[in-house]
């Protein structure tokens, strides 16, 4: 048929150029005259499970452009956006056009510790450091990561104390069945126990995950189990088809506490009232009392009149802080090395979270954690400061 | 006859020799894209073979596919580094798999092949996902080492390199696979999907020669996530996952299911449009993450417009 | 045992809902002979019509459900529309039609409603816990099966008692018997698939609260749909019930005991494939081909 294989033939013919043309045709970016465009590559899911949390991520390292006049360390910025995605398949090729083809000073983003895990050889490989703001998993060669976030199992840390002082009898710990679950509520369980707290069955619980989406049989199996308080972690719709149901189910009556992300963000406003009187750990808490704070939260309400900021904004926004003070900090013509070199050089890092600094061993904010519980602050319901916990890091 | 039919014979080795020269004229991202449509390719071709060929549509060779990534990547972690030695054991596992899952598909047909395939290749992802003493679950396995594709080769630890192996070993087995379907074996296999009660009358065990072609679907794919983890050095259950099934499938459906090369030609023609749109800045950005879009419209097109694809045969389905 | 009292009445509940759902797709393969991979979408819209519609009244909630439900029906038809031009191509070619469609519409429906998991507020009456035998449940689920059980009997005494179910089981049992009725097949296929879709819709904005509107909904729907109406006999509406309840319960109570915890995932899609591969076998010498 003419028509076929005109099309076919079309088709077939424009292939491998499609292909090979994929490079992109961007000018090579110039290292050599002083306040040079630099540029910085962020990786966060825009699509996928996690599309909130990596939009949130875009939008606090954004705000921190806007605010310094589109500049890190006297340099203006190209700012190069990936996608995420849902993990590695999709992280990969992403983060290795950033790197090859971009050709990117830094990288920075990545909500997955999946993700992270995928992407690290590449950078190591490419001596393009990591200034990453969400995800952190274990990772042999720390020499080119470093993390503005959490080490994951500094959150129920940070917490295990105070449940050990206001609980009396057996905790429920229930978490989703992955190295962020068992991190999350690890840290906690480890803690817990050292000091001398009772864990009911002796361990946590882990449910499948991604695929857990009814809680109501394991909410029955708390309450059988006569637990006196129920510690947890979950993000995203997970977060809130748990404290939708908890507060519907037999389980309703026992203490919640649980990691900040239970109720962090969109989700929130998703689960309503039944996220009422949750205490919960996080880094962060919009309501802190400090000056970086006040001008973080003001700038954050222009651009965003509708939300409060999350943690992972903070964190994001920290991250361009610390880029801002290392390309300074890295001299005139600043390459990816020597960048990396001034990073492992900052000292306290001022942030809207309170002062921080890297630790020396994990390359991750040593930080203090606050107790914030779910109230009604105003019309809307917010996770409002109760008192602070511990200091946790390495 | 079309311009395409006359040169598909010449095409395969056409194909090649278009191929070879890109690792020196393309830069490093652009091979390395290439190379992970060639895997993808690869995979596509063990679709084409079982959907077209011998007319079991399937949406579960991501199962072979990711049986051999864990076992390639399961041997780089012990420190196995010939590059031949991780392609064979992972065809050779995606084969066992396939046999042991044979019984399943060979006895179904239409779109009941793709939903009990559709239900293997869901059901794969799912242990691999929870074998955690194994696989590691959610969380993958890093297989960060470069392997030497054989004995006293130096290893492949720039992107040409690895293009070249994975390009010379696409080559190979495609090669292979269509001297095998022009064989007597070949003839046999399409009078089972064209012919089906002709042929059992006549006495042949179709059952028999589609366990075979599945077989060696499952080999090919298993030799494609081998490849998959030379390239991307890592693997996880979201490498064999739902959204792939269906990326290959369009390739397929695109190239025409009865041409393995089209089935090449089709994975190109996705992923360079997937990835291409992903990375354009229309709209502001906002085109990125619609691959579905992309992808979904591709497919409907290529349902009305391209019955039988770019390279495809008529078959007696139709 | 006590303990197992909610999950079990859970499983009831999340089965039911699976029934209505699939009870729509097996109408599409069983009569309008068409794999409809489009289902889960069509159940989107139901969920997503909640969403947006329902806020809080009995009155948004009725006009929710209306909408979705005529929403999914509407899509339905329209899918018959389009599988028009591919008349004599096969089933393939059809299944490959409405699994494009699927992911351009579900692509729109994120690109629309964004990429959150979007709430879906009920009216207070029943957004509470209410007390079954000393142990607490949400109300809106106790409600919901009442109401889904109710569907359920409708739908067996249109399928069983009226003329149009017995046009119904007749085409399931013998296509070409129907055909010779004089019967329209391009306004059987537009009326089951819109029928089908009503019940796909009607699912999604009733079972909203269970399983919310959200970017992996329709994937979600379509998969646990398909491995009922397999398991139920591709084409028996009895027989999706019987599944659906059993995949509830195993999604429910499978879950809580760690021995089982494991093989719940395994048991769907593993019982799925059995199951087609043995009647595949048995259907190679019966006179309905599924090819």
């Amino acid at each position: 048929m003419q028509r076929r294989s005109l099309v076919s033939a079309a088709l077939a013919a424009g292939l491998l150029f499609a292909a090979a043309g994929c490079a992109d045709s961007d000018p090579k970016s110039t290292s050599g005259a002083a306040a040079s465009t630099l540029k910085i590559g962020f990786l966060g899911s825009l699509t996928g499970t996690y599309q909130a949390v990596g939009t949130d991520l875009k939008s606090g390292f954004e705000l921190y452009l806007a605010t310094h006049d589109n500049k890190l360390g006297g340099h203006p910025i190209d700012l190069k956006i990936a996608d995420e995605g849902d993990g590695a398949p999709t992280a990969v090729p992403a983060a290795t056009k950033l790197i090859k083809d971009d050709k990117v000073v830094a990288l920075t983003g990545i909500v997955g510790g999946g993700s992270v895990a995928a992407v690290a050889p590449l950078l190591a490989e490419a001596k393009i450091p990591l200034i990453g703001s969400n995800g952190r998993p274990e990772l042999k060669d720390l020499s080119g990561v470093w993390t503005t976030s959490f080490m994951s199992t500094d959150t129920g840390q940070s917490i295990a104390q105070y449940i050990k002082d206001k609980v009396n009898g057996p905790v429920y710990a229930i978490g989703p069945d992955y190295q962020g679950g068992y991190d999350q509520v690890g840290g906690f369980t480890t803690e817990f126990l050292k000091l001398g707290g009772t864990l009911v069955n002796g361990k946590a619980t882990f449910t499948p995950f991604p695929t857990t989406t009814n809680f109501l049989p394991f909410f029955s199996q708390i309450k059988a189990s006569n637990a006196k308080a129920v510690y947890t972690f979950y993000a995203g719709k997970a977060a809130i088809d748990f404290v939708k149901q908890y507060a519907q189910s037999d389980a309703k009556d026992i203490p919640l506490y649980s990691a900040g992300f239970l109720t962090e963000g969109s989700v929130l406003q998703a689960q309503g009232d039944a996220a009422k009187n949750i205490l919960n750990v996080c880094n962060y808490s919009p309501d802190l009392d400090n000056e970086e704070n006040r001008k973080f939260v003001a700038a954050w309400k222009q651009k965003h009149p509708d939300a409060t900021p999350t943690t992972y904004a903070m964190a994001s926004y920290d991250a361009a802080a610390v880029l801002d003070r290392a390309i300074a900090a890295a001299g005139e013509n600043p390459t990816p090395e020597s960048i990396n070199a001034a990073v492992g050089k900052l000292g306290q890092i001022p942030s809207p979270r309170g002062n921080w600094q890297f630790g020396p061993k994990t390359h991750s904010p040593i930080q203090k954690w606050y107790l914030r519980q779910v109230r009604n602050d105003g019309r809307a319901l917010a996770n409002v400061m109760v008192q602070d916990l511990a200091t946790v890091g390495a | 006859m079309s311009i395409l039919r006359r040169l598909t014979p010449l095409g395969f080795p056409a194909l090649i020799v278009v191929l070879l020269p890109m690792a020196w004229v393309l830069d490093d991202y652009a091979t390395k894209t290439l190379t992970s449509i060639l895997v993808l390719g690869l995979l596509a071709a063990s679709v084409a073979l079982l959907t077209g060929v011998a007319g079991l549509p399937t949406l579960g060779q991501t199962a072979p596919y990711l049986v051999g990534a864990y076992t390639a990547a399961t041997l780089v972690r012990h420190d196995v580094s010939i590059g031949v030695v991780q392609l064979l054991a992972a065809a050779a596992a995606g084969a066992l798999f396939s046999l042991v899952t044979a019984p399943l598909v060979v006895y179904a047909r239409g779109v009941v092949v793709l939903m009990i395939t559709l239900a293997l290749g869901e059901l794969t992802m799912t242990v691999a996902g929870r074998w955690k003493s194994v696989t590691h679950g959610t969380d993958g396995l890093l297989a960060f080492a470069a392997p030497a594709p054989l004995p006293g080769l130096v290893t492949l630890d720039t992107d040409r390199a690895t293009y070249l192996y994975v390009l010379t070993v696409v080559a190979v087995l495609v090669g292979v696979m269509l001297l095998v379907l022009r064989s007597p074996a070949g003839a046999l296999l399409r009078a089972a999907r064209d012919g089906e009660a002709r042929m059992r009358a006549s006495g042949h065990p179709v059952a028999g020669y589609l366990t075979v072609a599945y077989v060696a679907a499952g080999g090919l794919a298993g030799a494609a996530g081998s490849l998959l983890v030379t390239v991307e050095r890592y693997v996880s259950p979201g490498a064999g996952g739902f959204d792939i099934s269906a990326l290959v499938l369009l390739a397929v459906v695109i190239g025409g299911a009865t041409s393995l090369v089209g089935a090449l030609l089709g994975a190109g023609l996705v992923v360079a449009t997937r990835d291409w749109i992903a990375s354009r800045d229309w709209f502001g950005g906002s085109m990125a993450g619609h691959a579905p879009l992309v992808l979904g419209g591709l497919f409907i097109l290529c349902v009305y417009l391209l019955p039988r694809g770019l390279l495809g045969k008529r078959t007696a389905h139709e | 045992m006590d303990a197992y009292l909610i999950p079990a009445v859970d499983g009831v509940g999340y089965g039911l809902l699976l029934f209505v759902v699939a009870a729509g797709l097996t109408l599409a393969f069983g009569v309008g002979d068409v794999l409809n991979l489009a289902h889960g979408t069509l159940f989107a819209f139901g969920a997503y019509a909640a969403a947006k519609v329902s806020d809080g009244t009995w009155l948004s909630l009725a006009l929710a459900v209306l909408v979705g439900t005529a929403a999914a029906a509407a899509g339905g038809a329209v899918l018959s529309a389009l599988l028009v031009p591919l008349a004599g191509r096969g089933h393939l070619a059809q299944a490959l039609l409405t699994f494009g469609v699927a992911l351009v519409v579900g692509d729109l429906l994120v690109g629309l409603f964004g990429p959150d998991e979007l709430p879906v507020k009920v009216p207070a009456l029943l957004d509470r816990p209410v007390d079954i035998a000393g142990h607490s449940y949400p109300g809106y689920r106790l409600a919901f099966i009442g109401v889904a059980a109710l569907i359920a009997v409708v739908l067996y005494v249109v399928v069983a008692r009226t003329r149009v179910g017995s046009l119904v089981r007749a085409t399931v049992d013998d296509r070409d018997m129907v055909a010779t009725l004089g019967v329209n097949p391009f306004m059987v296929r537009t009326g089951v698939l819109a029928a089908g879709g009503a019940l796909a819709g009607l699912a999604g904005a009733l079972g909203a609260p269970i399983i919310g509107p959200g970017p992996r909904t329709a994937d979600l729907v379509l998969m646990l749909s398909l491995v009922v109406v397999v398991l139920g006999g591709l084409g028996s509406i009895g027989g999706a019930f019987v599944a659906a309840i059993a995949v509830g319960e195993i999604q429910t109570i499978g879950v809580t005991s760690e021995v089982t915890q494991d093989f719940a995932p395994f048991l769907l899609f593993g019982a799925m494939a059995v199951v087609l591969s043995a009647r595949a076998r048995g259907l190679l010498t019966s006179r309905r081909s599924a090819a």
